[in-house]
């Protein structure tokens, strides 16, 4: 039946070949706007309220990087290399499932891959992100040759049927002191975080 | 390729089927497919005659090794190519293209 489904069916195929190469980066201009409430309208896409002086935004410059995440913010915190703070919105989070627990493991695969940190979960809860279901994870990892570590708080929710994430990497050096403080800012970005338009595979 | 992974429902959607093609010999092919959770097929072709059938270039960033740049190409259920480009594969554009020609029932 299912063969008899695949005739019927048509017959695209797409070939991609794989290795090397890579694509021209481009800039991109000024992707977002205040509004006059004082929020921020992000690509006409996504509104947010800014976290507080400290935190800057950036964003992709090439295309392969937009592929990676959608925009993020960093805060250089007080002490020697590596204290920082960045969190990130990523519409395209590392794996491909669209369950959470399932992709949860792919994404921990991957992430921050070649800073060589074996992650462990220091606690991991259902929570709501955008009235919906999501997932919150809070990992730690330590590289014990560079003297670093770093704890991240990634928070997976949906949009459409895809899921999305936000995560926040917070760096110190090995015998360094985390501060909650950008979990907090972390935590109310996401909360303020609404979408502004569906997204484009809602709309395909 | 996790993009291509990602989208597979949605080119089921649109009536295609993705092949990934590559001058790596099969047991490196198979171990990468494993660390990515790979589940479409993948094609070992060592000595690149696909790559050179479909026009792919050399990649001119690793001179002196057989490496091909990468390539998209969508054929169309009657042989036809209808769609290439170089680089890094632009999924929303792949799928834009899919859904239309799809809706056109080719």
């Amino acid at each position: 039946m299912k063969e008899r489904c695949s005739i019927k069916l048509f017959c695209l195929s797409l070939l991609f070949f794989l290795l090397a190469g890579c694509a021209t980066p481009g800039s991109n201009p000024k992707p977002y706007r205040v509004t006059s409430q004082g929020t921020v309208v992000y690509g006409e896409e996504y509104e947010f309220v800014s976290p507080p002086v400290g935190w800057n935004l950036f964003w992709p410059e090439g295309e392969e990087e937009a592929e990676e995440f959608a925009f993020g913010f960093i805060r250089r915190d007080p002490g020697p290399f590596p204290s920082q703070s960045v969190f990130a919105y990523d519409e395209e989070p590392f794996g491909f499932s669209t369950q959470f627990e399932e992709r949860e493991k792919e994404f921990l695969k991957r992430f921050l891959w070649n800073a060589n940190l074996r992650f462990e979960v220091l606690e991991r809860k259902r929570v709501t992100v955008f009235g919906r279901e999501g997932l919150e994870v809070l990992v730690e990892g330590k590289d014990p040759i560079k003297k670093e570590k770093a704890k991240a708080k990634v928070i997976f929710g949906k949009r459409g049927e895809r899921i999305v994430a936000f995560y926040l990497t917070q760096w110190r050096p090995l015998d360094g002191t985390y501060d909650p403080s950008a979990f907090e800012v972390f935590d109310q970005f996401i909360k303020s975080f609404k979408f502004l338009k569906k997204s484009f595979y809602e709309t395909l | 390729m996790e993009g291509h992974q990602r989208n597979l429902s949605l080119y089921d959607r649109f009536n295609t089927r993705v092949v990934g093609v590559s001058v790596d010999d099969v047991t490196t092919l198979k171990s990468w497919a494993a660390s990515l959770d790979l589940t479409f097929p993948l094609l070992s072709n060592v000595s690149g005659f696909l790559g050179a059938a479909f026009g792919v270039q050399p990649s001119p960033e690793i001179k002196g090794f057989p490496v091909f740049s990468r390539r998209t190409v969508i054929i169309d259920k009657t042989g036809i190519i209808r769609y290439v480009r170089d680089g890094s594969p632009k999924y929303k554009e792949i799928l834009l293209f899919l859904k239309k020609l799809n809706q056109q029932g080719e």
